[in-house]
């Protein structure tokens, strides 16, 4: 049997979702008997290859054009999308911006701090254009599985995967995997 | 009381004409999720968390609300019903902010419980994140109008059980907001953080300010206890990390206050800044120095056995459990002879007649209020009177001393218009009357004639007064004679020095204390005892009921229980009260 191929990309995100799939230690090397690891943000291959892969994992909120670029790749790449973290499935910590306004927050940021001297928003060409509202990654997308946390445990991740990999969609988390916190 | 059967998902259910069916669910152990109701509350039916299907009826009905019927047939859990109360909580988790994971109340939030058994992994709707003031202009309370879901329970807490009525609602719709008095700052409003409001908040939008961020349910560790900060004795949770205590919050299982604690139980008492006495003290050659338990217990016995009973006077804390008193009694009262004892506080007389407890006074149709200021001594006591108050009873204060209570009084007599007063009580149907320390003779006789349908409550001053009165410590040691003064001072924070003036230059003084004071200063002998949270035991509160403390942690350094300290003193004396220790209930000395 061929191995289901795994990528990972990350949008407005902290990494400490990524840190949780890291933090699965030696049940990696569990999966990676069923799983081949291909691209994510922490390898040097980036992007999800074009020939697709069976699961995309998406962490972070979408919060700027590039945001949603990256997920349409990955959704358009992908049989199943995961949203993991509460950015991804809610919004998170990200969208806590959204309590302020985007410019509001731009212009705190970056010209109103108390050490900001000469400040400027960023504004290159290379950047994506920030959102007026964050959200998680559902409203641009469609994602097959939620599993919302902050960041979701470890066993949490590992039990998603492997029902998953069993071929039990949709996903239920039992409670002790359920958090938002 | 008519009893009658209904069907709830299919299992004939006995329930009692006037209950909900909500309350009818749960006495038959069918759990229906609920949000804004309250078992201390009444029900409103805001939320819509509890809809049930009730066959006959047109559309979805909250449960807790809904009277029960014969015959009614209501289904919980059925696929109409479980899909409208998601819909709720969706609407409700996309306004303002449920962001959990930089919120103090994960872990313990209801809204969050729910969000949860549903599986809400994501929103539904686009959220409408409107930025809301957090007022944190109290000094205790935070309050959080982003995490706020217009439950109403602390408002109507505010109003049913503290009858303070400072919380309220303002402005409409989604703008709605909780308010302090038409929109004040909480902290200059009317709020008088007896913190009722903290203990009902389903989310993070009412949350203590000491406690915040400290910890997460599971690391915390939760110990039932009573209050000591006043007579009344009322019912708390100690809250602790470690060792550390975190907050207080009331128990609602308290046969004295249901619930209720005040300021001064909440949170000033775990504000005392003052310093801790950790090993005993003794005076050489004019300066106090650290000894050991030996030579200060040793030097105290000696000096009691070279003095005779007539030259001792003994003071005490009401502070002090029931167990330090009987064995401050049976020690200096039996064993030494001495006379001379008394208390730091004035002691309340005793009236005729079993007494009132604080809950009697929901059903009363007239109060008296004299010789006491409630909203000060007994703070707690003053929310029922405003309950019974808002029901309909007549209050009636006398004097000046009624306090902030006299606002809410019917009429307010002068002390020489008493009897007028007292005819008026007279004629009531129900009533109580709450008295202090600070009746005169005149007054108490007075009171005395009373018709007997009229109860009494005491408020006394201190703690723990009604058990020292009740084995003969009651009034003021005469000490200025004394040539040896014991003093059990315990966690006192008085102004010491009517006593300092009234002691003999060349007496000898030993003082039990927890923590330092001028009156420690003079002591000849400091025996260091555990402040409150470090002690167990009993005390017997102003209605007469003996209710347990407990202790959350080990006493400070050096320090021991002062029922310990006088059952050591005695068997250095030799005089056998230690065997008293076996009579300290096993439970006294547990650390839970």
């Amino acid at each position: 049997m061929s191995k289901a191929i795994i990528a990972t990309d990350w949008l407005a995100a902290c990494a400490g979702c990524h840190m949780s799939l890291l933090d699965m230690d030696e049940k990696i090397l569990t999966l990676s008997e069923s799983v081949a690891f291909s691209s994510s943000p922490l390898t040097d291959l980036k992007q999800p290859p074009e020939t697709g892969v069976t699961v995309g994992i998406l962490t972070g909120a979408v919060s700027n054009t590039h945001n949603i670029a990256v997920a349409r790749r990955m959704r358009e790449r992908c049989q199943i999308l995961v949203a993991v973290g509460d950015c991804a499935t809610f919004g998170g910590i990200v969208a806590a911006r959204n309590l302020v306004g985007t410019q509001a927050a731009l212009r705190r940021a970056y010209l109103e701090t108390e050490s900001t001297i000469d400040g400027r928003i960023p504004d290159s060409p290379e950047l994506g254009i920030p959102l007026d509202t964050v959200t998680g990654i559902d409203p641009v997308v469609k994602v097959d599985v939620f599993i919302p946390g902050c960041p979701p445990r470890a066993d949490g991740l590992f039990y998603a995967i492997s029902e998953l990999l069993a071929g039990r969609i949709p996903v239920v988390l039992p409670p002790v995997h359920f958090r938002y916190d | 009381m008519t009893m009658l059967t209904l069907t709830i998902n299919g299992q004939p259910v006995e329930a009692r004409r006037g209950q909900t069916v909500l309350e009818a669910a749960s006495a038959a152990g069918i759990d229906i999720p609920t949000l804004c109701h309250h078992p201390q509350l009444k029900p409103i039916g805001a939320c819509r968390i509890c809809l049930v299907e009730i066959e006959k009826q047109r559309s979805l009905q909250p449960a807790c609300t809904f009277p029960v019927a014969a015959n009614l047939v209501v289904r919980t859990e059925s696929p109409k019903a479980v899909s409208a109360r998601k819909f709720a909580l969706e609407l409700l988790f996309s306004e303002r902010n449920h962001f959990c994971m930089f919120c103090e109340m994960s872990g313990r939030c209801e809204l969050q419980q729910l969000g949860y058994r549903y599986g809400l992994n994501h929103f539904m709707y686009p959220t409408y994140s409107r930025q809301f003031p957090v007022d944190t202009s109290s000094s205790h309370i935070t309050l959080d109008h982003n995490r706020c879901v217009l439950c109403r329970r602390c408002l109507r807490a505010c109003s049913e059980l503290a009858a303070n009525h400072t919380l309220d609602l303002c402005r409409r719709g989604a703008a709605t907001m909780v308010s302090a008095d038409m929109e004040a700052p909480l902290g200059q409003s009317s709020c008088i953080e007896c913190g009722v409001c903290l203990d009902v908040c389903p989310t993070g939008a009412l949350f203590d300010k000491r406690s915040a961020f400290m910890g997460k349910p599971d690391q915390l560790g939760r110990i039932q206890s009573v209050c000591s900060q006043c007579s009344l004795g009322c019912g708390i949770q100690i809250v602790s990390r470690n060792g550390f205590t975190l907050r207080i919050e009331g128990a609602w299982d308290s046969p004295v206050s249901a619930g209720l604690v005040c300021r001064k139980g909440r949170f000033d008492a775990l504000y005392d800044d003052r310093v801790r006495i950790d090993s005993p003290l003794m005076k050489v050659n004019g300066e106090q120095i650290a000894v050991d338990w030996a030579r200060a217990l040793g030097t105290t016995a000696s000096r009691l056995q070279q003095v005779n009973a007539g030259a001792m006077a003994v003071l005490t804390t009401t502070r002090a459990t029931n167990e330090a008193l009987s064995h401050l009694a049976a020690l200096f009262l039996d064993s030494l002879g001495c006379f001379n004892a008394g208390i730091l506080n004035k002691t309340a007389p005793a009236l005729p007649g079993p007494g009132a407890r604080l809950c009697d006074l929901s059903s009363s149709d007239c109060i008296l209020v004299i010789g006491v200021d409630p909203a000060r001594d007994g703070p707690v006591a003053s929310f029922f009177v405003k309950r019974a108050v808002d029901s309909g009873a007549r209050l009636i204060a006398v004097g000046r001393r009624c306090g902030a209570l006299s606002a809410y009084a019917d009429t307010v007599y002068e002390i020489d218009d008493v009897a007028a007063a007292l005819a008026a009580v007279g004629a009531a149907r129900k009533p109580i009357v709450i008295y202090g320390a600070a009746i005169s003779r005149t007054t108490a006789a007075a009171l005395r004639r009373l018709p007997e349908q009229v109860i009494f409550l005491p408020l006394q001053p201190g703690v723990n007064t009604t058990m020292a009165a009740s084995i003969g410590l009651a009034g003021r040691a005469d000490i200025t004679a004394a040539k040896l003064l014991y003093i059990v001072a315990g966690e006192e924070n008085q102004d010491f020095r009517w006593l300092l003036s009234g002691i003999r230059a060349d007496a000898f003084v030993v003082v039990q204390a927890s923590h330092g004071s001028d009156l420690t200063e003079r002591a000849d002998v400091v025996l260091p005892t555990a402040a409150w949270l470090e002690r167990s035991g009993h005390l017997t509160n102003t209605e007469g009921r003996t209710q347990r403390v407990a202790a959350v942690r080990k006493p400070c350094g050096n320090s021991k229980q002062d029922w310990e300290i006088l059952c050591d003193l005695g068997l250095q004396m030799g005089l056998g009260i230690g065997d008293l220790k076996a009579a300290v209930p096993a439970s006294a000395s547990h650390f839970g």
